[in-house]
């Protein structure tokens, strides 16, 4: 992310804008690709000259605070390792003992005594059983500037240095070619750099409200990661409340933190940033959020985003199955000849200060409507975690599946004893139907 | 009732309807409140025991109290320089005492505040974290706390703040680190001390006191009022004053006496070929515009000129260039050859205005080197050893104000300083003592001829002899 000097906005009317960067602009292309080549071109090399090569570019480049923006993405894909064959601080501190036994050191010896500071620096070598080059540079070699950049994206200073070597796999493209699945490219870092710019601003967000109308899962899941509390609500197409989790088209939620119950801080503003690119995940969504500023009257000042901004995400949705169990109803139910429909993570269940989001709904083309959580093979301590969970739901058409195997009986389900299907090996999906038939609610008609 | 330290605030499970300091948080169905009320709650249901392990009940009733908040330990030290503690520092020791340890001490700059800080975390036993507003004040403290009570510690000193994250029962940060990480560590000390707390008024800062469950609390300061008048807020997280002493009734700071020599270089004819190049460029923008310069309305017109006009943003790179230049001139180091020949003997610190110039000169003459990159565990070394007399030269970059850490040298050099008053005046008056009568305390001040910092110097003594009449 980018540190708040670099961060670019403008506020108007108390509505903050980032100032996005046109990601089709020729000017910033030919900038993004000029820094990309320059990571590239610094692999193996200390950090101190890849900086100072940045700097150059930002002479007469009033840009600059875009360019050090970009470098900034560009830096937090890089590992910079410290290379010395003994440890620096050791080095150092045999030097200045040493040295100080034998002051002055002089660069011009003009009396007999004078000591010259590679005496020193051989002896401490020697000591060490270092090489006088490695103690020269390794004295000083923990230093930042001083660190080697031996990764950049998916690039090593072993790929480099074989790129070097052998010309042909450079020429044949072969290596280049797996490059670009995965690195950092022109449109990578330009969307990156538009993202970060929206996050900066949320560094002094008080409170977040959000609306998503898909990919619940997902999104809830990043809010627990990043530490925010939450109150949700489920919504209607055009986003007003609606009174069951039934009839929602979406969600929204309040997001902030556990001390913003007493006072407006902007101390989750980090969290919210570190929440936002979970969003462009859905592919509708709305975020507003409120910025603190001490220099308005009002003291705040407010943040708009959509999905119409053009945010790219580089979040995974995580939409791989949680169990093996799962992907084998799911493809069992493909072939299987029923008019139910299974789909994954639709309903949120608020429970609180977590929300549980089933593993699959179960429709029926009529407007019936079942939802039902695979309870499998899981350790005793999670198993206990999702039995409270699970009692805590309320909704009568929430239906289980459980394994035998698992050291727990009806009685732990609480309410939702009686919807339990229980299983050995596998689960049949016209058990699971059954429970469908029995206990869907019909939502079409709640609705009327 | 159960306690527990959830994110920065207390969360009370279990709590009857008439709790003090709560709130009822819906989304998770149990009340909560803020963390400095920790002390307060336990004070409520009468399980708050001070000192003989007695607890005194209040409103004549006692709930049945879980306390899982408290995560900090005892901690029994005793400082390793018996020095007699001053009146007034006595005083103010008592004063925070008979105020339950929560308040704040009004003392003025160079009276031993730190020291009192020492008395404090002796006094009260626990755990301590000490928030300040500087890296550098962070590293002196950790340097103080390291000689006073470094013997006694099972770990070292932690330290919180400039790349340094390890936690321990006693630990430094800045207002900056406190900010971020309180949340998680508000639960890990029973006293919390804030130096130059005037500044934890801030809206953010004000958040350190308020995640922290700390029962005990110090306030440090020697103008403790502000213009925004909240210092009322602070007294709230931290207390009240409880002592003051005037700058008056300390005895004026001793100065020490040293003679100031000034020593030119010039620049090779490469670098003042490329030094003129840079200057005339920064100066032909300056004067096609005219900015003027001698004014700070001038140079903030030019600065923001920069921020658009690439011909300007040029201009202020020259300008930049051309200092360093100036600054790091070869021959300097040249002069500081025949210096450190002729200090050979004596202890000698060397100032520079840039961390790499500071390095050249480390590896240069293998003088032991500070600058803001040092780790904090490495500068208390490295000081501590040129105080022993283990090394007798030292290079920095760093400005070492606050006499308390900076042991006295009797030659100093500086290669090229920034032209602020007070950081000079500062340098000179702390660290300069001669070390016997023959021979007084030298300064030697080595500057490029025809550049910007023959003008800089002679602004910098204008400085120091006008603040002196004053």
């Amino acid at each position: 992310m980018l540190t708040a000097d670099l961060a670019r906005s403008r506020t108007r009317d108390g509505e903050v804008r980032p100032l996005f960067i046109d990601i089709s602009d020729e000017r910033y292309r030919s900038t993004a690709a000029t820094l990309i080549d320059l990571f590239e071109d610094h692999l193996g090399e200390p950090k101190g000259e890849l900086e100072a090569a940045i700097d150059d570019l930002t002479v007469d480049n009033t840009d600059y605070k875009i360019v050090q923006g970009l470098a900034k993405l560009l830096k937090d894909e890089c590992e910079f390792e410290q290379q010395a064959t003994a440890d620096p601080r050791e080095i150092r501190q045999r030097l200045f003992e040493r040295a100080n036994d034998h002051y002055p050191i002089v660069r011009q010896p003009t009396l007999g005594e004078d000591t010259q500071k590679l005496e020193v620096y051989s002896a401490v070598a020697d000591e060490l059983g270092i090489s006088l080059k490695e103690c020269y540079r390794g004295m000083y070699a923990d230093l930042d500037d001083n660190k080697l950049l031996v990764r950049f994206g998916d690039q090593t200073v072993e790929d480099y240095d074989a790129a070097e070597t052998t010309s042909t796999t450079k020429l044949t493209g072969n290596s280049k070619q797996a490059y670009d699945q995965t690195a950092q490219t022109v449109d990578w870092l330009l969307a990156r750099y538009n993202l970060a710019l929206a996050q900066a601003v949320l560094y002094d967000a008080s409170k977040m409200q959000i609306r998503v109308w898909d990919h619940f899962g997902t999104v809830f899941s990043y809010m627990k990661l990043f530490g925010l509390m939450h109150r949700i609500y489920p919504i209607d197409g055009d986003g007003n409340r609606v009174g069951s989790t039934d009839l929602a088209a979406g969600y929204g939620a309040d997001l902030d933190g556990p001390a913003s119950l007493f006072r407006k801080s902007q101390k989750y503003g980090i969290r919210m940033a570190n929440f936002l690119p979970a969003l462009p995940l859905c592919d509708r969504w709305e975020m507003r959020a409120e910025i603190l500023d001490e220099e308005t009257v009002s003291g705040s000042n407010r943040l708009t985003l959509d999905h119409t901004d053009g945010l790219v995400s580089h979040y995974s949705t995580g939409q791989q199955f949680d169990s093996d169990l799962e992907r084998t109803l799911a493809r069992k139910w493909e072939r299987a000849n029923t008019e139910w429909t299974l789909t994954r993570e639709d309903d949120v269940f608020d429970l609180g200060a977590e929300v549980m989001i089933p593993d699959f709904a179960i429709e029926h083309p009529d407007g019936r409507r079942a939802i039902i959580e695979i309870v499998g093979f899981w350790t005793p301590e999670y198993l206990q975690s999702k039995l409270a969970k699970i009692r805590q739901v309320d909704a009568d058409n929430f239906v289980l599946a459980v394994s035998e195997r698992l050291d727990c009986a009806d009685e732990d389900f609480g309410n939702a004893s009686e919807r339990v299907l229980w299983f050995k090996s596998g689960i049949h999906v016209y058990d699971v139907v059954e429970l469908a038939e029995e206990y869907a609610s019909n939502t079409e008609s709640e609705r009327s | 009732m159960r306690l527990e330290f959830d994110d920065g605030t207390l969360l009370l499970e279990n709590a009857p309807e008439t709790v003090l300091y709560a709130e009822w948080d819906d989304r998770v169905d149990a009340y909560r409140a803020q963390a400095y009320r920790y002390r307060a709650l336990l004070e409520w249901v009468g399980q708050w025991a001070e000192n003989n392990g007695q607890t005194t009940l209040q409103d004549g009733f006692s709930h049945d109290v879980t306390d899982a908040a408290r995560a900090y330990p005892d901690l029994a030290l005793t400082p390793a320089l018996q020095i007699e503690p001053r009146d007034y520092q006595q005083a103010a020791l008592e004063a925070w005492r008979t105020h339950d340890r929560q308040g704040t001490v009004i003392l003025p700059t160079g009276s031993g505040k730190t020291f009192l800080g020492l008395q404090a975390i002796a006094d009260a036993g626990v755990s301590a974290l000490i928030v300040t507003p500087t890296i550098d004040l962070m590293n002196q403290w950790h340097a103080t706390l390291t000689n006073a009570f470094g013997d006694q510690l099972t770990e070292k000193v932690g330290v919180l703040g400039g790349g340094s994250h390890e936690i321990t029962a006693l630990t430094v940060t800045t207002y900056d680190s406190a900010y971020r990480y309180i949340d998680e560590y508000g639960d890990r000390f029973g006293l919390l001390i804030t130096d130059e707390t005037h500044h934890l008024a801030a809206e953010t800062y004000l958040q350190i006191p308020e995640m922290t469950i700390a029962p005990y609390r110090l306030g440090l300061t020697a103008t403790y009022e502000r213009a925004d008048g909240r210092e009322e807020l602070l007294e709230d997280r931290m207390g009240p004053v409880v002592y003051e002493e005037a700058v008056d009734d300390l005895a004026g700071e001793f100065l020490s006496e040293y003679e100031t020599i000034q020593m030119s270089v010039e620049l090779t004819s490469e670098e003042r070929t490329e030094y003129d190049d840079e200057y005339q460029r920064y100066r032909e923008y300056v004067d096609n515009h005219d900015f003027d310069l001698w004014k700070e309305q001038g140079y903030a017109e030019f600065l923001k000129r920069t921020s658009y006009d690439p011909q300007g943003r040029r201009a202020l790179i020259a300008k930049q260039r051309a200092e360093r230049i100036a600054r790091t001139a070869t021959k300097k180091l040249d002069t500081l050859d025949n210096l450190l020949k002729r200090h050979h003997d004596d202890r000698v610190i060397v100032f520079t205005a840039n961390n790499d110039f500071a390095y050249d000169i480390s590896r240069e003459f293998i003088l032991p080197c500070i600058t803001h990159q040092t780790d904090t565990d490495e500068r208390t070394e490295i000081l501590e050893r040129f105080r022993s007399g283990e090394y007798s030269m030292l290079a920095t970059s760093q400005v070492l104000d606050e006499g308390i850490d900076v042991p006295a040298a009797n030659v100093g050099i500086i290669l090229s300083g920034s032209a602020s008053k007070r950081q000079y005046a500062q340098r000179l008056g702390r660290i300069l003592r001669p070390t016997d009568d023959r021979q007084p305390a030298r300064l030697y001040e080595i500057i490029t001829t025809d550049t910007m910092e023959t003008y800089v110097s002679q602004r910098r003594r204008d400085g120091v002899s006008s603040s002196a009449d004053s």
